[in-house]
């Protein structure tokens, strides 16, 4: 376990909002996650890619929070891919026969060339 | 009465106390003091050293040793009078005549032992006889007790000879009355003037909370020296198991899997009743885990129970005092303290004043002075029996399994504030707990996370005021095991109804994975309830690597 302390760096790509959460991804910092997207929803950004590559520990408060988001961004009709998810946050999702209902991929990248094919 | 004693090799370690003791009357004499109070654990042998000081005594000849013992003494003043004057009486002539049937023959009438007493020329005797049978028939109280504590006395100084008089469980002593228990107090200050005589020490034994309480006369504490006797040291403790062992014709524990005994901490009594009760479950050999079997029968309902009993009972007359003791014992051990009276209160439901007055009698019995872990598992069991309903067989096992599980070497401990970010001091713990049994680092991820689950949800949850989250792991070759209690509300994972999660987004619930990750990532996930605290029991087989499927 690296460390502890969760901040949430963002850019935009494009059309799509980045968002990095790191380190433990908790009812804290999750707040902090449904803050900085709600920022980009505000300005009118409906796809949201979140790459996971420098989180390192979840707890259930931290995924009912990223519930929140695919809740928020589907009343919008808007899309959020996940990236970069360790073996263990993808199990742990599966576990929670959440990840069907999550659009995954391997890197960033990935995710922002399946949202810019879906751009009309 | 004193002549059972167990032969003096294999009476231990006390050889110094047993010496100085010896001596006392000598000191006395030479104003150097010579009242000595015993104090000690219960079961640590104040009784045995007074019988072998007796025995010593005895066949030496230069002193004249008196054993009185209070513990099942009739304290009705009376009848103590008559039942102390004739022990004396009878112990005296049996010393005098080397005869020791003498001093046990209690129901004789003294008129069978005249020719005795005439024959030993022992005239101040059958004066000292007389005199008392006088206040007798005069019925006259005061002075049936006055004569029958100053007949030791009245020997050493008509006969020259030194007579030490042992009190056993003296503290008792402080409950003699009249015709009613509580009708009179301090009876017990009427031994102060055979106390004073320079021809008689006194040996008194109690427990280590009772001086106080019984010398309320400040002089006499002054006069009064201390003498602690402890535990036996480790070794002897072996030594001593051994022997009990090897008479009932049963081989000891290899010396790894005797660590257990610590947990008698040298205490003689606990020591000879386990020994019994391998004897009694008919055990050939001892290993580990038969000591633990008979261990834990010892203190549900072996012959430890049974001593704990009854001397709870000397505390606590009544049925529902005894339940309330038990509440309240229970609920200090799990909380370790007996100082707050108040939050004792309200986590036992006694309420406070009886709660103040059961710990005073707690505390003045003396049975909470040394932690005594055999003790504690005695409460235990009867808190299981007498409040829970449980048999003694479901006493016995829960002890058996504590046990067995907790191996010093592989059981840690933590206990964590309810603060925000707490449990990630939870979750570094297990990775290093698990690091340590070579566990695959993905596995203790999960671990990780199921911890950090049960811990939120305690925190979250509970409503405690203890805001505290106490754990312990348990590592073994093949199984992990974690337990998390905390006090507050119950709680209980299988009254949630388990919703798809599809239902569940379609519904914008959000919440409730935290224990679905539990169950998965677990083995095998119990919920209990213990007094006021909810407990969560976690288990998981390890393979070989463990990597979840
Ligand atoms: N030093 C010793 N070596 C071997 N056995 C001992 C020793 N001391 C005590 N015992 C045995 O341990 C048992 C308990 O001892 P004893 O009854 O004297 O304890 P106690 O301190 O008087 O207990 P209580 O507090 O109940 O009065 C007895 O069977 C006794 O024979
Ligand atoms: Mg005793």
């Amino acid at each position: 376990m690296k460390p502890v302390q969760f901040s949430v760096a963002s850019k935009l790509v494009g059309d799509a909002a980045v968002i990095y959460p790191k380190g433990y991804l908790n009812n804290l910092s999750g707040e902090s996650l449904v803050n900085e997207c709600g920022i980009y929803i505000g300005r009118g950004i409906t796809k949201i890619v979140v790459n996971f590559s420098e989180t390192d520990l979840i707890n259930s408060i931290g995924i009912s929070l990223i519930l929140q988001i695919m809740e928020d961004l589907r009343n919008i009709k808007g899309t959020i891919c996940c990236t970069n998810m360790s073996k263990f946050l993808h199990d742990t999702f599966e576990m929670l026969g959440l990840i069907q209902h999550m659009i995954v991929f391997p890197s960033e990248s990935d995710a922002i060339k399946y949202l810019k094919a879906g751009t009309p | 009465m004193p002549f059972n004693a167990i032969p003096a090799e294999d009476f231990f370690n006390r050889e110094s106390e047993l010496h100085y003791l010896k001596g006392l009357s000598e000191l006395k004499k030479n104003a150097l003091g010579g009242d000595v109070f015993l104090e000690g654990a219960r079961g640590t042998g104040k009784t045995e050293l007074l019988k072998q000081l007796y025995r010593l005594l005895y066949w030496e000849g230069d002193v004249v040793p008196f054993y009185y013992s209070f513990k099942t003494a009739n304290l009705k003043g009376a009848y103590f009078a008559k039942d102390y004057f004739a022990g004396f009486v009878r112990q005296y002539i049996s010393f005098a005549k080397k005869e020791p049937l003498i001093a046990q023959g209690s129901a004789e009438p003294f008129e069978r032992l005249m020719p005795a007493i005439s024959s030993l020329g022992l005239y101040w005797l059958i004066d000292c006889i007389e005199d008392f049978e006088t206040h007798v028939n005069k019925n006259d109280f005061y002075w049936q007790i006055v004569a029958a504590i100053s007949a030791p006395v009245i020997a050493a100084k008509k006969s020259g000879k030194p007579v030490i008089v042992m009190l056993d469980d003296f503290d008792a002593a402080a409950s003699l009355y009249e015709s009613s228990l509580g009708d009179t107090t301090g009876l017990i200050s009427l031994f102060r003037e055979s106390m004073q005589n320079s021809l008689c020490p006194h040996v008194m034994t109690g427990s280590a909370g009772a001086l106080d309480a019984i010398f309320t006369d400040h002089s006499l504490i002054g006069m009064t020296e201390q003498m602690r006797l402890g535990p036996l040291p480790e070794d002897v403790a072996a030594e001593l198991f051994g022997a009990h062992l090897a008479r009932l014709k049963i081989s000891p524990p290899p010396v790894e899997e005797a660590k257990f005994l610590a947990v008698l901490k040298g205490n003689p009594l606990y020591i000879r009743n386990l020994a019994k009760a391998a004897w009694k479950m008919r055990k050939k050999e001892l290993h580990e885990k038969d000591l633990i079997e008979c261990y834990s029968f010892e203190v549900s309902d072996g012959e430890t129970a049974f001593y704990w009993s009854s001397v709870l009972s000397r505390y606590m007359k009544t049925a529902e005092q005894r339940r309330a003791m038990l509440k309240i014992l229970m609920h200090s051990f799990e909380n370790q303290g007996f100082d707050d009276v108040k939050r004792l209160s309200i986590l036992s439901g006694v309420d406070e004043t009886e709660t103040g007055a059961i710990l005073a009698a707690i505390n003045v019995s003396g049975i909470i002075r040394d932690k005594d872990a055999v003790l504690q598992d005695f409460i235990r069991c009867l808190y299981m029996k007498e409040i829970e309903g449980r048999t003694a067989v479901y006493a016995k096992e829960k002890i058996e399994t504590k046990y067995l599980s907790e191996k010093e070497e592989s059981c840690f401990e933590l206990v964590i504030p309810m603060s925000s970010n707490a449990e990630l001091v939870v979750a570094k713990a297990v990775e290093q707990i698990g690091k340590n049994s070579n566990l695959d680092a993905e596995f203790l991820n999960y671990l990780q996370l199921a911890l950090i689950e049960v811990c939120i949800n305690a925190m979250e949850h509970s409503g405690s005021y203890e805001k505290k989250v106490f754990l312990k792991f348990i590592t073994r070759p093949d199984r992990l095991e974690i337990i998390v209690e905390n006090s507050g509300k119950p709680f209980s994972p299988d009254t949630r109804k388990e919703i798809p999660v599809e239902e569940k987004l379609r519904m914008g619930i959000k919440r409730g994975w935290g224990f679905k990750l539990v169950y998965a990532i677990m083995d095998n996930v119990k919920v209990e309830r213990v007094n006021d605290r909810t407990r969560v029991i976690m288990t998981k087989n390890l393979k070989d690597k463990e990597v979840l499927e």
